[in-house]
């Protein structure tokens, strides 16, 4: 029953905000279609972010920086909820109502070109004769007069066989000592002989850079891109939080851009975190 | 002494350098409702001209000539990337080739129309300095046959990339600014929508 | 016989009294008839006779071989001036010379006034059409509105190749502004626009400025979003 109510009430929340009637205000087609689904809709990620800062209305026409509605709490507050997958119990309960208090109480919004924000592009390859799955981390950059989006990082699970975490106790017992200079490296060789454990002879802090081994696979034409599969972002920006968007393709007033995952995450928790997306920030 | 000479022609480059990049002018908002409702109104006219393009009561000459006008909209290396319910890989089509498969549909009788909903983006700047946007439109598609039949129906997203960059041109002797607005890339994909 | 005595007294009273009347006499004539002009009491001397004569001759051939800088009322003037002395018993040619000359400078005066009357309407009409010509062509938003309104493509490309007509060429530039911040969309051509117009069925411009050449035909076509 909580389950159905907590379904219900946001849609109603939302057949009131866009209680529009059939006969619109867009101006670009001559039907007449019930367009209130579409409204709704989080049709672009762009307007996730403007929804999200309440810079534009339920229409999706942008507010003036000087209109009262304008990022307005109160307005925020109601419609905050809705940019949630409601059909997610850990996207629709409590988490999600204390993320909107923490978010109009300390006036936190999401920019553009904020930073701390990738969009993961799953895709297919085909990899020694074989399709794989790989996801491609992307972020964006600032360049020039503008900004792109360039891949920071690669997620590869053929290549993180390559480099396995091991135990720490193994890996403190493979190294060259510091006197091997002295006999011109003649114990090098040992630490070929068995590959598997290789990079424990490179520097603790080194982290394998999965991105120089995807271009090489690729320039090799090891690896060989076929289509892309899905899209979704994960957004690093709101202070102590970490939320997921992915697009969702149903009827109704729940569909389009919407939260798909919520997490709280302190700050400091969040820097391992993102140096696996972006290991070269 | 040096390393502190180094130090202030750096911080005098670095800090001009910043100055340069920063005296870009910004777009006042009325001038990016002008700007916004142009992108808005290439759009539409491609509506149309798919709309023309994909009707049956179309001459063949005039479709051929439609599509050559609706060619002209997008950039020259813009394509066109469709998915459907059933095979969610995009399939990727030149302009050209995406309209002249529209105008050879094999259906009696077809039934094009547009959502009056549009969604514009925010522009964004590419590193070139060229604006660019994305419109998000919706089309339902219904195609009879000779018996007059529905046989295929579908509502479709459309997003199609629009690039905004200021050029001038001489004309008359006089120098005019313009906004050259071209589409871009425009992916198509199906909804649930019936 | 009586015999005058000079050095009478009475005699001497009378001839002042007659002297005084005398003069009374001559003051009087010359306030009444002027030192010179006293025409119809005053006997011109031949000599002064002569000399109008010549100087009406004189004045008469100027104006009628049009050898005077005199302006035509001017001209006017002297002929009238001149037709106050009687020159019918003595100077007949001078009377012809009069007739003819009045004539001329009359019939003169009215080719110019017409001439004048004729300038004016003209300059007017001038001014009337540029008047016209720096108005937004109706007659073009007309054609946009038939074009857009056709009811099929045949229809459509008549109006179109109609309202060519009024374009120096095909390729004659159409502009289109945005707003008053010197936003324009790309430049285009007359038969491009025209055409566009057929295929969208809707017009969202106005005629805002337009340009002509020397046949009044459209060189460069400035419209503004409604």
């Amino acid at each position: 029953m909580k389950k159905v109510l907590r379904l219900i009430v946001p849609v109603f929340m939302l057949a009131l905000c866009f209680n529009v009637d059939a006969q619109i205000l867009g101006n670009l087609g001559d039907v007449e279609m019930d367009e209130r689904a579409l409204y709704t809709m989080t049709k672009q990620m762009g307007q996730f972010i403007n929804r999200f800062n309440y810079e534009e209305d339920q229409y999706g026409k942008k507010l003036n920086s000087n209109d009262p509605n304008f990022r307005n709490p109160e307005i925020r507050k109601n419609v905050l909820p809705l940019l949630f997958d409601l059909e997610n119990p850990r996207t629709s309960g409590t988490l999600r109502d204390f993320f909107v208090e923490d978010l109009i109480k300390n006036n936190q919004f999401m920019e553009f070109l904020g930073g701390q924000w990738y969009s993961e592009v799953s895709a297919k390859f085909k990899w020694k004769g074989k399709m794989v799955d790989i996801s491609m981390i992307m972020a964006l950059e600032e360049e020039g007069l503008g900004s792109k989006w360039v891949i920071s990082n690669v997620f590869f699970s053929e290549f993180q066989k390559y480099f396995p975490q091991g135990e720490l106790a193994e890996r403190e017992k493979h190294f060259l000592h510091p006197m091997s200079h002295e006999l011109d490296f003649m114990n090098i060789y040992k630490i070929f002989t068995d590959k598997q454990i290789v990079e424990y002879y490179a520097s603790t802090k080194y982290m394998p850079d999965y991105l120089t081994l995807f271009f090489y696979e690729i320039k090799q034409g090891n690896l060989v891109f076929d289509h892309v599969d899905s899209v979704k972002f994960h957004v690093f920006q709101i202070k102590n939080w970490y939320f997921e968007v992915s697009w969702f393709n149903r009827d109704g007033y729940n569909s389009g851009w919407l939260i798909s995952n919520l997490y709280y995450l302190k700050d400091e928790e969040k820097e391992a975190l993102l140096k696996l997306y972006q290991p070269t920030k | 002494m040096k390393k502190v000479l180094f130090a202030i022609a750096f911080a005098f480059f670095a800090l001009t350098g910043y100055q340069a990049f920063a005296q870009e002018p910004e777009l006042s908002p009325e001038r990016k409702q002008a700007i916004d409702s142009l992108a808005l109104e290439k759009v539409r006219d491609l509506s149309k001209y798919i709309k023309l393009i994909g009707s049956k009561n179309t001459p063949w000459s005039e479709a051929n000539r439609v599509i050559d006008r609706a060619e002209e909209l997008f950039a020259p290396d813009a394509e066109i990337g469709v998915s459907s319910l059933s095979k969610k890989k995009i399939e990727y089509y030149k302009v050209r080739q995406y309209l002249e498969r529209l105008m050879r549909l094999n259906y009696d009788r077809v039934e094009i129309d547009w959502y009056k909903i549009q969604y514009v983006s925010d522009l964004q700047r590419q590193p070139d300095g060229t604006y660019v946007g994305v419109i998000t439109i919706f089309q339902t598609f219904k195609g009879y046959d000779a018996e007059g039949r529905l046989v295929y129906q579908d509502t479709t997203k459309k997003d199609i990339t629009v690039y905004v960059k200021r050029k001038e041109t001489q004309i008359g002797g006089r120098l005019i600014g313009f906004w050259d607005v071209m589409l871009g890339d425009m992916r198509v994909k199906e909804t649930t929508m019936k | 016989m009586r015999v005058i005595n000079t050095n009478d007294k009475n005699y001497s009273n009378m001839l002042k009294q007659f002297k005084s009347i005398i003069i009374v006499a001559m003051i009087a004539l010359v306030t009444l008839c002027g030192a010179t002009s006293c025409n119809s009491s005053k006997k011109l001397s031949k000599k002064e006779y002569k000399a109008l004569v010549e100087q009406a001759k004189k004045d008469l051939t100027a104006i009628l071989n049009e050898e005077t800088e005199w302006t035509l009322e001017e001209q006017l003037e002297r002929i009238n001036e001149i037709k106050k002395t009687d020159f019918t018993k003595k100077n007949p040619e001078i009377v012809e010379m009069i007739e003819r000359a009045e004539l001329k400078v009359t019939n003169a005066i009215a080719e110019r006034d017409r001439v004048a009357e004729l300038k004016r309407i003209e300059e007017e009409k001038r001014l009337r059409e540029l008047e016209e010509q720096s108005k937004p062509q109706t007659g073009l938003a007309e054609y946009f509105n038939l074009i857009a309104n056709a009811k099929d493509v045949n229809t459509a490309n008549k109006y179109i190749a109609e309202a060519l007509q009024l374009f120096e060429s095909p390729d004659a530039v159409v502009l289109v502004r945005l707003n008053n911040y010197g936003d324009y969309d790309r430049p285009t051509t007359a038969v491009n626009y025209l055409n566009y117009l057929k295929d969208q069925k809707k017009v969202t411009v106005n005629v805002d400025n337009v340009k002509f050449n020397a046949e009044n035909k459209i060189t460069e076509l400035e419209l503004i979003k409604k």
